[in-house]
């Protein structure tokens, strides 16, 4: 791989400690991907931000960056935290992982990171734009910077994120180029009623394609123009999870795919799959373990919720009350908890019975419960690991059975 | 026994030796490590129970988590980390975390892939390998069966 004399010389330690340990890894990964050079970036969201994921080793490379004096070359923004920074001492996390997480975050924000704590940067201050370079971890905002805004990332892991921070570049290989980013596979609607979709459907619609594209890049053909950007968010997180898909074009929405031929770089998809009520009830199947069953505890925001969503729950919430068995909570960023506060939305849910959290994610929060419904394909996909059976539902018909509207 | 030699491609450089622990099956090591004590702690995994630290350890692929490259380096912190890794195609972030646990701990855990011949086959668990990832071998020293009539015939 070709190396500015800049780049040569971080290499060799001639910009210190951290810049040395960020371009090595860099390197390493440009070598193994036969990147022909680095690419600057824009800015870095951060995946491995919670003590929970980078364990001690990670907090060791943090806090040498950050003491060796290191600074983030570019805006980077911080994914979720292993704590709620506010409350956590109401949800049994041990003191030890609360002060390793504040340790955490003392170093990041020395180095100049944006505490956004949040797996959907993309719903407030990244200043995304078409065919911009960006360098992101977590698979659904990398998902929505691709397909939605049309920025381009490849999906990074975890402490090459923090290097690429370090020195505000990354290798360019996979999708920063414009031959890894043609369509492949070409997905089409067939007689669905996609006006009518719920977040969660869009949901069950990403995973399927994301199961049937795997590592190909998939265009879906027939999304209705008037889509939101909640039903996005679902969309491009499912497609994460059911395959390692990155990139969608989804025709009329990704920038770069207004036609499917667009969409496949003016070549014909390798292959043609049509989507019926079918394939998407063959998700719900899998997703769902248990039939009849009633929840111990309901989830909504994963990933987290944007104030609309959060405005919806409230909605149907309001002058209600959640059901004495069941345990609601609601995961957001803490910007979209200081607006939604501010809107009188958080008082609405909590009068009702409901928790809003925070900063972190429902990994990191201890439970006893054993039958979760959650309106998130991605949580009721790999929660299974803490619940004995999970229940997907729309995020209205979740709301519902939380306050006993349903049974 | 005649040596056997695979030729293989360098994902991270370095020489080692040691006692194989081999699965035919992808290894996620996000979900399937405990790094503090270098245990397969995935009940689903064939390997669970086993202890990776101080073993050639060899398996196919990994399996896609964001987090793997810091349980490599969490494991090369507690020195439970793998002597060195054989695949069949290294996962990238893995090489991360021996990048930077040769930066931060200095230790070396080489790493090879895309063998000429499939190693899966080959190796069995506690045969002695040699993993010369500067050179791009895998060398098969001795095997277990051959440890064994060693030991009967003295």
């Amino acid at each position: 791989m070709f190396l500015t004399d800049e780049e040569q010389a971080m290499l060799n330690g001639e910009y210190g400690e951290a810049a040395e340990i960020a371009m090595s890894v860099l390197e390493k990964l440009g070598d193994i991907y036969r990147a022909d050079r680095m690419i600057e970036v824009e800015n870095v969201h951060i995946d491995g931000a919670a003590y929970g994921w980078i364990d001690d080793a990670g907090l060791e490379l943090v806090e040498r960056f950050c003491n060796s004096g290191a600074a983030f070359k570019v805006p980077a923004t911080l994914n979720p935290s292993s704590i709620d920074f506010d409350m956590w001492r109401e949800f049994r996390v041990t003191a030890s992982i609360a002060k390793k997480q504040f340790r955490l975050a003392k170093a990041f924000m020395k180095m100049g990171a944006i505490p956004t704590w949040t797996c959907a940067p993309y719903q407030y201050c990244t200043n995304l734009r078409f065919g911009q370079n960006v360098a992101w971890g977590e698979s659904n905002a990398v998902g929505f910077a691709n397909t939605v805004v049309g920025a381009r990332t490849e999906r990074l892991g975890d402490l090459a994120d923090i290097c690429a921070a370090v020195v505000g570049k990354y290798p360019r290989f996979g999708l920063y180029l414009d031959e890894n980013r043609r369509g492949q596979i070409l997905f089409k609607l067939d007689q669905l009623d996609a006006q009518s979709f719920t977040c969660t459907d869009y949901g069950v619609l990403g995973f399927f394609v994301g199961s049937i594209a795997r590592a190909r890049v998939p265009v879906v053909d027939g999304i209705p123009k008037n889509v939101n950007n909640d039903q996005l968010k679902a969309f491009c997180t499912a497609a994460a999870v059911g395959g390692r898909v990155s990139l969608s074009h989804i025709c009329g929405v990704t920038p770069e795919s207004k036609t499917t031929t667009e969409a496949c770089g003016g070549t014909k998809p390798e292959e043609k799959i049509t989507i019926g009520i079918n394939e998407l009830d063959e998700i719900r199947e899998k997703l769902n373990t248990l039939r009849g069953g009633k929840p111990d505890l309901i989830c909504i925001g994963c990933p987290h919720c944007s104030v609309g969503e959060l405005m919806k729950v409230a909605h149907i919430m309001k002058g209600k009350k959640v059901e004495k068995h069941i345990k609601l909570l609601i995961f957001t960023s803490g910007m979209g908890k200081t607006l939604a506060r501010e809107m009188g939305i958080i008082d609405v849910i909590e009068k009702a019975g409901g928790k809003v959290i925070a900063d972190t994610c429902w990994n990191f929060i201890p439970s006893e419960e054993d039958i979760l419904m959650t309106d998130s394909v991605k949580m009721a996909w790999t929660s299974l690991r803490k619940f004995t059976d999970v229940i997907l539902n729309n995020t209205e018909r979740c709301i519902n059975w939380a306050v006993g509207k349903i049974d | 026994m005649r040596k056997i030699k695979i030729r293989c491609h360098t994902v991270f450089k370095g020489i080692a030796e040691g006692e194989a622990l081999v699965t035919k099956q992808p290894l996620c090591l996000y979900d399937s490590l405990d790094p503090k004590s270098g245990n397969i702690i995935n009940r689903r995994h064939e390997l669970f129970g086993e202890n990776v630290s101080g073993k050639i350890l060899v398996f196919p692929y990994g399996i896609g988590s964001s987090t793997s490259a810091a349980t490599i380096l969490e494991a090369s912190r507690c020195g439970k980390a793998p002597k060195a890794i054989i695949n069949l195609e290294t996962e990238p972030v893995i090489a991360v975390g021996a990048v930077l646990a040769e930066k931060l701990y200095g230790q070396i855990i080489p790493i090879v892939d895309k063998p000429e011949t499939n190693p899966i086959e080959l190796i069995k668990k506690d045969d002695v390998v040699k993993v010369d990832a500067n050179q791009g071998l895998i060398e098969l020293i001795r095997t277990q069966a051959d440890s064994l009539t060693r030991k009967k015939n003295n």
